[in-house]
Protein backbone atom coordinates (compact mmCIF):
# COMPACT_ATOMS: atom_id res chain seq x y z
CA UNK A 1 0.00 0.00 0.00
CA UNK A 2 1.13 3.55 -0.72
CA UNK A 3 2.07 5.48 2.38
CA UNK A 4 1.06 8.81 0.86
CA UNK A 5 -1.25 9.43 -2.06
CA UNK A 6 -2.70 12.55 -3.62
CA UNK A 7 -5.64 12.31 -5.96
CA UNK A 8 -6.50 15.22 -8.28
CA UNK A 9 -5.15 17.56 -5.63
CA UNK A 10 -5.87 21.20 -6.38
CA UNK A 11 -5.54 24.23 -4.16
CA UNK A 12 -6.97 27.59 -5.11
CA UNK A 13 -6.45 30.47 -2.70
CA UNK A 14 -9.33 32.86 -1.89
CA UNK A 15 -7.81 35.46 -4.25
CA UNK A 16 -8.35 33.03 -7.13
CA UNK A 17 -4.71 31.97 -7.54
CA UNK A 18 -4.36 28.24 -8.16
CA UNK A 19 -1.10 27.19 -6.48
CA UNK A 20 -1.30 23.49 -7.33
CA UNK A 21 -3.44 21.87 -9.95
CA UNK A 22 -4.51 18.27 -10.40
CA UNK A 23 -1.59 16.65 -8.59
CA UNK A 24 -1.61 12.86 -8.60
CA UNK A 25 1.13 11.22 -6.59
CA UNK A 26 1.71 7.83 -5.04
CA UNK A 27 4.57 7.48 -2.60
CA UNK A 28 5.66 4.13 -1.24
CA UNK A 29 7.31 3.44 2.10
CA UNK A 30 11.08 3.78 2.07
CA UNK A 31 11.28 6.03 -1.00
CA UNK A 32 13.62 9.02 -1.18
CA UNK A 33 12.01 11.59 -3.43
CA UNK A 34 13.21 15.00 -4.50
CA UNK A 35 10.62 17.54 -5.57
CA UNK A 36 12.25 20.30 -7.60
CA UNK A 37 10.95 23.36 -9.36
CA UNK A 38 11.41 27.11 -9.65
CA UNK A 39 10.13 29.54 -7.00
CA UNK A 40 6.34 29.68 -7.13
CA UNK A 41 5.99 26.29 -8.80
CA UNK A 42 3.83 25.07 -5.91
CA UNK A 43 6.31 22.82 -4.07
CA UNK A 44 5.74 24.27 -0.60
CA UNK A 45 1.95 24.43 -1.01
CA UNK A 46 1.98 20.77 -2.05
CA UNK A 47 4.14 19.89 0.96
CA UNK A 48 1.71 21.62 3.33
CA UNK A 49 -1.11 19.40 2.06
CA UNK A 50 0.71 16.23 3.05
CA UNK A 51 -0.21 16.58 6.73
CA UNK A 52 -3.25 18.77 6.47
CA UNK A 53 -1.73 22.17 7.18
CA UNK A 54 -3.50 23.22 4.03
CA UNK A 55 -6.65 21.43 2.95
CA UNK A 56 -7.39 20.85 -0.74
CA UNK A 57 -10.02 22.86 -2.51
CA UNK A 58 -10.40 19.85 -4.85
CA UNK A 59 -9.16 16.29 -4.68
CA UNK A 60 -7.77 14.59 -1.60
CA UNK A 61 -4.69 13.43 0.25
CA UNK A 62 -4.53 9.93 1.70
CA UNK A 63 -2.10 8.77 4.37
CA UNK A 64 -1.96 4.97 4.47
CA UNK A 65 -5.24 4.93 2.59
CA UNK A 66 -7.07 7.22 5.05
CA UNK A 67 -8.03 10.78 4.05
CA UNK A 68 -5.93 13.35 5.94
CA UNK A 69 -9.09 15.23 6.87
CA UNK A 70 -10.42 12.22 8.81
CA UNK A 71 -7.86 12.58 11.60
CA UNK A 72 -5.49 15.53 11.32
CA UNK A 73 -3.52 14.64 14.46
CA UNK A 74 -2.86 11.13 13.18
CA UNK A 75 -1.76 12.52 9.79
CA UNK A 76 0.60 14.97 11.50
CA UNK A 77 2.07 12.19 13.61
CA UNK A 78 2.79 10.14 10.51
CA UNK A 79 4.00 12.94 8.23
CA UNK A 80 6.59 15.26 9.78
CA UNK A 81 7.34 18.57 8.09
CA UNK A 82 10.63 20.41 8.46
CA UNK A 83 10.36 23.99 7.31
CA UNK A 84 12.89 26.11 5.47
CA UNK A 85 13.59 28.53 8.31
CA UNK A 86 14.55 26.64 11.46
CA UNK A 87 14.31 29.76 13.64
CA UNK A 88 10.58 29.91 12.95
CA UNK A 89 9.89 26.38 14.13
CA UNK A 90 11.90 26.41 17.35
CA UNK A 91 9.51 27.09 20.22
CA UNK A 92 11.33 25.72 23.28
CA UNK A 93 13.56 27.64 25.67
CA UNK A 94 16.15 24.85 25.54
CA UNK A 95 17.09 22.26 22.91
CA UNK A 96 15.48 19.43 24.94
CA UNK A 97 12.30 21.42 25.60
CA UNK A 98 11.93 22.14 21.92
CA UNK A 99 12.22 18.46 21.03
CA UNK A 100 9.68 17.66 23.78
CA UNK A 101 7.13 20.06 22.27
CA UNK A 102 5.67 17.50 19.82
CA UNK A 103 5.42 14.52 22.21
CA UNK A 104 3.89 16.79 24.88
CA UNK A 105 1.24 17.84 22.36
CA UNK A 106 0.41 14.15 21.95
CA UNK A 107 -0.13 13.99 25.74
CA UNK A 108 2.37 11.18 26.10
CA UNK A 109 3.37 10.27 29.68
CA UNK A 110 6.31 12.31 31.02
CA UNK A 111 8.66 9.29 31.01
CA UNK A 112 7.83 8.53 27.38
CA UNK A 113 8.42 12.19 26.45
CA UNK A 114 11.84 12.08 28.13
CA UNK A 115 12.76 8.83 26.38
CA UNK A 116 11.71 10.19 22.96
CA UNK A 117 13.66 13.41 23.53
CA UNK A 118 16.80 11.44 24.38
CA UNK A 119 16.36 9.14 21.39
CA UNK A 120 15.78 12.03 18.96
CA UNK A 121 18.71 14.07 20.29
CA UNK A 122 20.98 11.01 20.10
CA UNK A 123 19.87 10.43 16.51
CA UNK A 124 21.00 13.91 15.45
CA UNK A 125 24.06 14.09 17.77
CA UNK A 126 22.73 16.99 19.81
CA UNK A 127 22.53 15.25 23.21
CA UNK A 128 25.40 17.28 24.62
CA UNK A 129 23.54 20.51 23.82
CA UNK A 130 20.26 19.39 25.41
CA UNK A 131 20.21 22.21 27.96
CA UNK A 132 21.47 24.96 25.67
CA UNK A 133 19.16 27.75 24.52
CA UNK A 134 18.41 27.10 20.82
CA UNK A 135 19.48 30.59 19.71
CA UNK A 136 23.09 29.73 20.63
CA UNK A 137 23.23 26.91 18.04
CA UNK A 138 24.78 27.19 14.60
CA UNK A 139 22.63 27.11 11.46
CA UNK A 140 23.35 23.42 10.85
CA UNK A 141 22.63 22.55 14.49
CA UNK A 142 19.34 24.45 14.38
CA UNK A 143 18.32 22.50 11.30
CA UNK A 144 19.26 19.28 13.12
CA UNK A 145 17.19 20.42 16.09
CA UNK A 146 14.22 20.90 13.78
CA UNK A 147 14.79 17.35 12.52
CA UNK A 148 14.98 16.05 16.11
CA UNK A 149 11.71 17.86 16.92
CA UNK A 150 10.00 15.93 14.14
CA UNK A 151 11.79 12.62 14.88
CA UNK A 152 10.48 12.71 18.46
CA UNK A 153 6.99 12.29 17.01
CA UNK A 154 8.12 9.06 15.30
CA UNK A 155 6.84 9.94 11.83
CA UNK A 156 6.86 7.50 8.94
CA UNK A 157 7.44 10.16 6.32
CA UNK A 158 9.68 13.21 6.75
CA UNK A 159 9.30 16.14 4.39
CA UNK A 160 12.10 18.70 4.17
CA UNK A 161 11.48 22.13 2.64
CA UNK A 162 14.74 23.54 1.21
CA UNK A 163 16.89 21.99 3.98
CA UNK A 164 20.16 23.54 2.77
CA UNK A 165 19.07 27.16 2.45
CA UNK A 166 21.29 29.58 4.36
CA UNK A 167 23.74 26.92 5.57
CA UNK A 168 27.51 27.09 5.21
CA UNK A 169 29.47 24.11 3.88
CA UNK A 170 29.85 22.29 7.26
CA UNK A 171 26.15 22.98 7.95
CA UNK A 172 25.14 21.42 4.61
CA UNK A 173 27.30 18.39 5.36
CA UNK A 174 25.78 17.96 8.83
CA UNK A 175 22.23 18.11 7.50
CA UNK A 176 22.94 15.99 4.43
CA UNK A 177 24.56 13.23 6.53
CA UNK A 178 21.49 13.32 8.76
CA UNK A 179 19.13 13.01 5.83
CA UNK A 180 21.05 10.07 4.34
CA UNK A 181 21.16 8.34 7.75
CA UNK A 182 17.41 8.76 8.18
CA UNK A 183 16.82 7.15 4.80
CA UNK A 184 19.18 4.29 5.65
CA UNK A 185 17.17 3.73 8.84
CA UNK A 186 14.06 3.23 6.76
CA UNK A 187 12.29 6.57 6.82
CA UNK A 188 10.43 7.70 3.74
CA UNK A 189 11.91 11.05 2.73
CA UNK A 190 10.54 13.81 0.55
CA UNK A 191 12.94 16.65 -0.06
CA UNK A 192 11.82 19.90 -1.64
CA UNK A 193 14.87 21.60 -3.15
CA UNK A 194 16.46 22.94 -6.28
CA UNK A 195 19.99 22.17 -5.04
CA UNK A 196 20.24 18.91 -6.98
CA UNK A 197 24.03 19.00 -6.84
CA UNK A 198 24.03 18.44 -3.08
CA UNK A 199 21.70 15.48 -2.78
CA UNK A 200 20.46 13.97 -6.04
CA UNK A 201 22.82 10.97 -5.78
CA UNK A 202 20.87 9.69 -2.77
CA UNK A 203 17.38 10.00 -4.24
CA UNK A 204 15.55 7.29 -6.14
CA UNK A 205 12.93 9.52 -7.68
CA UNK A 206 12.81 13.06 -9.01
CA UNK A 207 9.59 15.02 -9.39
CA UNK A 208 9.66 18.31 -11.30
CA UNK A 209 6.95 20.89 -10.76
CA UNK A 210 6.07 23.85 -12.91
CA UNK A 211 3.21 26.31 -12.53
CA UNK A 212 1.48 24.16 -9.92
CA UNK A 213 1.59 20.93 -11.92
CA UNK A 214 3.83 17.87 -11.91
CA UNK A 215 5.53 17.94 -15.30
CA UNK A 216 8.06 15.14 -14.83
CA UNK A 217 8.21 12.20 -12.45
CA UNK A 218 10.84 9.50 -12.76
CA UNK A 219 14.29 8.23 -11.93
CA UNK A 220 16.93 10.99 -11.67
CA UNK A 221 18.99 9.27 -14.41
CA UNK A 222 16.14 9.70 -16.85
CA UNK A 223 15.38 13.31 -16.00
CA UNK A 224 18.71 14.99 -15.25
CA UNK A 225 19.27 16.13 -18.85
CA UNK A 226 15.84 17.78 -18.93
CA UNK A 227 15.89 19.78 -15.69
CA UNK A 228 17.30 22.99 -17.21
CA UNK A 229 14.20 23.25 -19.39
CA UNK A 230 12.18 23.72 -16.19
CA UNK A 231 14.41 26.38 -14.64
CA UNK A 232 16.33 23.98 -12.39
CA UNK A 233 20.11 24.15 -12.38
CA UNK A 234 21.74 21.00 -13.76
CA UNK A 235 24.90 20.27 -11.77
CA UNK A 236 28.01 21.17 -13.78
CA UNK A 237 29.90 18.56 -15.79
CA UNK A 238 29.36 16.93 -19.18
CA UNK A 239 27.95 13.39 -18.96
CA UNK A 240 28.30 13.63 -15.22
CA UNK A 241 27.07 10.57 -13.37
CA UNK A 242 24.17 10.99 -10.94
CA UNK A 243 26.22 9.18 -8.28
CA UNK A 244 28.60 12.16 -8.10
CA UNK A 245 25.77 14.59 -7.33
CA UNK A 246 26.28 14.73 -3.60
CA UNK A 247 28.33 16.83 -1.23
CA UNK A 248 29.22 13.76 0.79
CA UNK A 249 32.50 12.21 -0.21
CA UNK B 1 7.38 35.16 45.97
CA UNK B 2 4.11 37.06 45.57
CA UNK B 3 3.34 36.62 49.27
CA UNK B 4 6.85 37.71 50.20
CA UNK B 5 6.63 40.79 47.99
CA UNK B 6 3.29 41.81 49.53
CA UNK B 7 4.68 41.26 53.03
CA UNK B 8 7.77 43.38 52.25
CA UNK B 9 5.61 46.12 50.76
CA UNK B 10 3.45 46.50 53.87
CA UNK B 11 5.96 45.71 56.63
CA UNK B 12 6.81 48.86 58.61
CA UNK B 13 8.21 47.63 61.95
CA UNK B 14 11.93 47.00 62.17
CA UNK B 15 11.28 43.52 63.66
CA UNK B 16 9.07 42.57 60.66
CA UNK B 17 11.66 43.76 58.19
CA UNK B 18 14.37 41.89 60.08
CA UNK B 19 12.35 38.64 59.93
CA UNK B 20 11.71 39.09 56.21
CA UNK B 21 15.39 39.89 55.61
CA UNK B 22 16.31 36.68 57.42
CA UNK B 23 13.95 34.60 55.23
CA UNK B 24 15.25 36.24 52.05
CA UNK B 25 18.84 35.62 53.18
CA UNK B 26 18.09 31.93 53.78
CA UNK B 27 16.52 31.74 50.30
CA UNK B 28 19.52 33.52 48.85
CA UNK B 29 22.01 31.20 50.54
CA UNK B 30 20.06 28.07 49.57
CA UNK B 31 19.90 29.30 45.95
CA UNK B 32 23.74 29.22 45.87
CA UNK B 33 23.83 32.40 43.82
CA UNK B 34 27.07 34.44 43.77
CA UNK B 35 26.62 37.02 46.59
CA UNK B 36 29.22 39.47 45.34
CA UNK B 37 27.74 39.66 41.88
CA UNK B 38 24.24 40.14 43.26
CA UNK B 39 25.29 42.99 45.52
CA UNK B 40 27.15 44.56 42.60
CA UNK B 41 23.86 44.51 40.68
CA UNK B 42 22.22 46.37 43.59
CA UNK B 43 24.51 49.34 42.81
CA UNK B 44 22.13 50.26 40.00
CA UNK B 45 19.42 50.89 42.61
CA UNK B 46 21.66 52.94 44.89
CA UNK B 47 20.66 56.21 43.22
CA UNK B 48 16.97 55.38 43.64
CA UNK B 49 17.46 54.51 47.31
CA UNK B 50 19.39 57.76 47.98
CA UNK B 51 16.70 59.73 46.18
CA UNK B 52 13.96 58.12 48.31
CA UNK B 53 15.97 58.85 51.47
CA UNK B 54 16.48 62.52 50.56
CA UNK B 55 12.85 63.07 49.53
CA UNK B 56 11.54 61.43 52.71
CA UNK B 57 14.04 63.31 54.91
CA UNK B 58 12.92 66.69 53.63
CA UNK B 59 9.21 66.06 53.08
CA UNK B 60 8.10 64.30 56.28
CA UNK B 61 7.45 66.66 59.18
CA UNK B 62 9.09 65.95 62.54
CA UNK B 63 12.12 66.77 64.66
CA UNK B 64 14.71 68.68 62.60
CA UNK B 65 18.24 67.25 62.57
CA UNK B 66 19.90 70.71 62.56
CA UNK B 67 18.78 74.19 63.60
CA UNK B 68 20.03 75.89 60.43
CA UNK B 69 17.68 78.52 58.97
CA UNK B 70 17.25 76.48 55.74
CA UNK B 71 14.92 73.54 54.91
CA UNK B 72 15.93 70.87 57.38
CA UNK B 73 15.79 67.08 57.14
CA UNK B 74 13.86 65.43 59.98
CA UNK B 75 14.69 62.34 62.05
CA UNK B 76 11.28 60.87 61.23
CA UNK B 77 11.93 61.49 57.51
CA UNK B 78 15.32 59.79 57.65
CA UNK B 79 13.75 56.86 59.49
CA UNK B 80 10.95 56.52 56.92
CA UNK B 81 13.45 56.89 54.03
CA UNK B 82 15.64 54.13 55.47
CA UNK B 83 12.64 51.80 55.82
CA UNK B 84 11.62 52.49 52.21
CA UNK B 85 15.20 51.95 51.01
CA UNK B 86 15.33 48.68 52.93
CA UNK B 87 12.07 47.57 51.31
CA UNK B 88 13.43 48.40 47.84
CA UNK B 89 16.56 46.32 48.50
CA UNK B 90 14.44 43.37 49.68
CA UNK B 91 12.10 43.59 46.67
CA UNK B 92 15.07 43.70 44.30
CA UNK B 93 16.63 40.72 46.08
CA UNK B 94 13.35 38.74 45.77
CA UNK B 95 13.17 39.50 42.05
CA UNK B 96 16.82 38.53 41.59
CA UNK B 97 16.32 35.18 43.34
CA UNK B 98 13.25 34.47 41.22
CA UNK B 99 14.93 35.38 37.93
CA UNK B 100 18.23 33.66 38.66
CA UNK B 101 16.78 30.38 39.93
CA UNK B 102 13.80 29.91 37.63
CA UNK B 103 14.00 29.05 33.94
CA UNK B 104 11.64 30.78 31.56
CA UNK B 105 9.93 27.52 30.75
CA UNK B 106 9.31 26.80 34.45
CA UNK B 107 7.81 30.27 34.84
CA UNK B 108 5.70 29.64 31.77
CA UNK B 109 4.49 26.28 33.12
CA UNK B 110 3.78 27.76 36.55
CA UNK B 111 1.65 30.49 34.99
CA UNK B 112 -0.27 27.87 33.02
CA UNK B 113 -0.72 25.73 36.13
CA UNK B 114 -1.70 28.69 38.31
CA UNK B 115 -4.25 30.06 35.84
CA UNK B 116 -5.73 26.67 34.98
CA UNK B 117 -8.41 26.65 37.71
CA UNK B 118 -9.42 30.28 37.06
CA UNK B 119 -12.67 30.27 35.09
CA UNK B 120 -12.82 32.06 31.72
CA UNK B 121 -9.03 32.50 31.62
CA UNK B 122 -7.24 30.24 29.12
CA UNK B 123 -4.16 29.44 31.23
CA UNK B 124 -2.56 27.10 28.67
CA UNK B 125 -2.96 29.65 25.87
CA UNK B 126 -1.53 32.47 27.99
CA UNK B 127 1.47 30.42 29.06
CA UNK B 128 2.16 29.37 25.44
CA UNK B 129 1.92 32.99 24.33
CA UNK B 130 4.37 34.03 27.05
CA UNK B 131 6.80 31.32 25.91
CA UNK B 132 6.46 32.35 22.27
CA UNK B 133 7.00 35.99 23.19
CA UNK B 134 10.26 35.11 24.90
CA UNK B 135 11.25 33.11 21.81
CA UNK B 136 10.21 35.75 19.29
CA UNK B 137 11.43 38.94 20.97
CA UNK B 138 15.18 38.28 20.50
CA UNK B 139 14.52 37.33 16.87
CA UNK B 140 12.59 40.56 16.32
CA UNK B 141 15.43 42.59 17.84
CA UNK B 142 17.94 40.80 15.58
CA UNK B 143 15.73 41.52 12.60
CA UNK B 144 15.36 45.18 13.58
CA UNK B 145 19.10 45.59 13.97
CA UNK B 146 19.70 43.96 10.56
CA UNK B 147 17.11 46.26 8.96
CA UNK B 148 18.66 49.32 10.62
CA UNK B 149 22.09 48.37 9.28
CA UNK B 150 20.68 47.82 5.79
CA UNK B 151 18.99 51.23 5.93
CA UNK B 152 22.11 52.93 7.27
CA UNK B 153 24.10 51.46 4.37
CA UNK B 154 21.53 53.08 2.07
CA UNK B 155 22.12 56.46 3.77
CA UNK B 156 18.88 56.72 5.77
CA UNK B 157 20.75 59.28 7.89
CA UNK B 158 20.12 61.71 5.00
CA UNK B 159 16.41 61.75 5.88
CA UNK B 160 15.90 64.24 8.66
CA UNK B 161 12.24 63.48 9.41
CA UNK B 162 12.30 61.06 12.40
CA UNK B 163 8.71 59.90 11.78
CA UNK B 164 9.62 58.94 8.23
CA UNK B 165 12.64 57.00 9.53
CA UNK B 166 10.55 55.18 12.12
CA UNK B 167 8.00 54.32 9.42
CA UNK B 168 10.71 52.85 7.18
CA UNK B 169 11.81 50.60 10.05
CA UNK B 170 8.50 49.69 11.66
CA UNK B 171 6.51 48.81 8.53
CA UNK B 172 8.87 46.12 7.15
CA UNK B 173 9.63 44.90 10.66
CA UNK B 174 5.94 44.34 11.43
CA UNK B 175 5.44 42.64 8.08
CA UNK B 176 8.37 40.34 8.73
CA UNK B 177 7.20 39.63 12.29
CA UNK B 178 3.71 38.68 11.12
CA UNK B 179 5.17 36.40 8.43
CA UNK B 180 7.44 34.81 11.01
CA UNK B 181 4.52 34.35 13.40
CA UNK B 182 2.47 32.74 10.60
CA UNK B 183 5.26 30.30 9.85
CA UNK B 184 5.67 29.54 13.55
CA UNK B 185 1.95 28.75 13.84
CA UNK B 186 2.23 26.37 10.86
CA UNK B 187 5.24 24.66 12.43
CA UNK B 188 3.39 24.32 15.76
CA UNK B 189 0.27 22.93 14.08
CA UNK B 190 2.45 20.52 12.15
CA UNK B 191 3.70 19.23 15.52
CA UNK B 192 0.09 18.72 16.72
CA UNK B 193 -0.09 21.77 19.01
CA UNK B 194 -3.07 21.70 21.36
CA UNK B 195 -3.88 23.21 24.74
CA UNK B 196 -4.22 19.84 26.46
CA UNK B 197 -0.56 18.85 26.65
CA UNK B 198 1.46 16.52 28.88
CA UNK B 199 1.22 18.16 32.31
CA UNK B 200 4.39 19.49 33.90
CA UNK B 201 5.58 17.79 37.07
CA UNK B 202 6.79 20.28 39.67
CA UNK B 203 9.27 19.16 42.32
CA UNK B 204 9.88 20.70 45.74
CA UNK B 205 12.55 20.12 48.37
CA UNK B 206 12.14 20.13 52.16
CA UNK B 207 13.87 23.52 52.36
CA UNK B 208 11.22 25.01 50.03
CA UNK B 209 8.49 23.93 52.49
CA UNK B 210 10.49 25.21 55.49
CA UNK B 211 10.90 28.64 53.85
CA UNK B 212 7.23 28.71 52.83
CA UNK B 213 6.10 27.83 56.38
CA UNK B 214 8.36 30.46 58.00
CA UNK B 215 7.16 32.99 55.46
CA UNK B 216 3.54 32.11 56.23
CA UNK B 217 4.15 32.66 59.93
CA UNK B 218 5.92 36.00 59.42
CA UNK B 219 3.21 37.16 56.99
CA UNK B 220 0.50 36.24 59.51
CA UNK B 221 2.31 38.26 62.15
CA UNK B 222 2.58 41.26 59.82
CA UNK B 223 -1.03 41.08 58.61
CA UNK B 224 -2.48 40.64 62.15
CA UNK B 225 -0.39 43.49 63.46
CA UNK B 226 -1.79 45.68 60.67
CA UNK B 227 -5.35 44.57 61.43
Amino acid sequence: MNILTTQNLTHTFPNGFTAINDINLAIQAGEFIIIAGTNGSGKTVLMQHFNGLLLPTEGRVLVEGEPVTKDLTSARKKIGLIFQNSDNQIVGQTVAEDVAFGPENLRLPRAEVASRVKEALDAVDLSELANQPPHTLSGGQKRKLAIAGVLAMKPQVIVFDEPFTGLDYPGVLQVLKQIVTLHQKGHTLILVTHDLDKVLAHAGRLIIMEKGRIVKDGHPNDLIEKVEAYGIHKPFGENRSITTMTWLS
Amino acid sequence: MILLSIAVSIASRISDLLSLTFIILVALISSKLPFKKLFAELNYFLFLIILVLVVHSFSIPGTPITNWPVPNPTWEGVNSGLVFGWRIILLVAISMILIATTTLSTLQNVIGWGLHPVPLIPGAKISTMIGLTFTLVPLIFDQASEMLDAQKSRCIAGRKNPIERIFFLVFPLLLQTFRRADEMILAMESRCYCEQRTPEIFKTKTLDWVILLSLGLVCCAIFFQLG
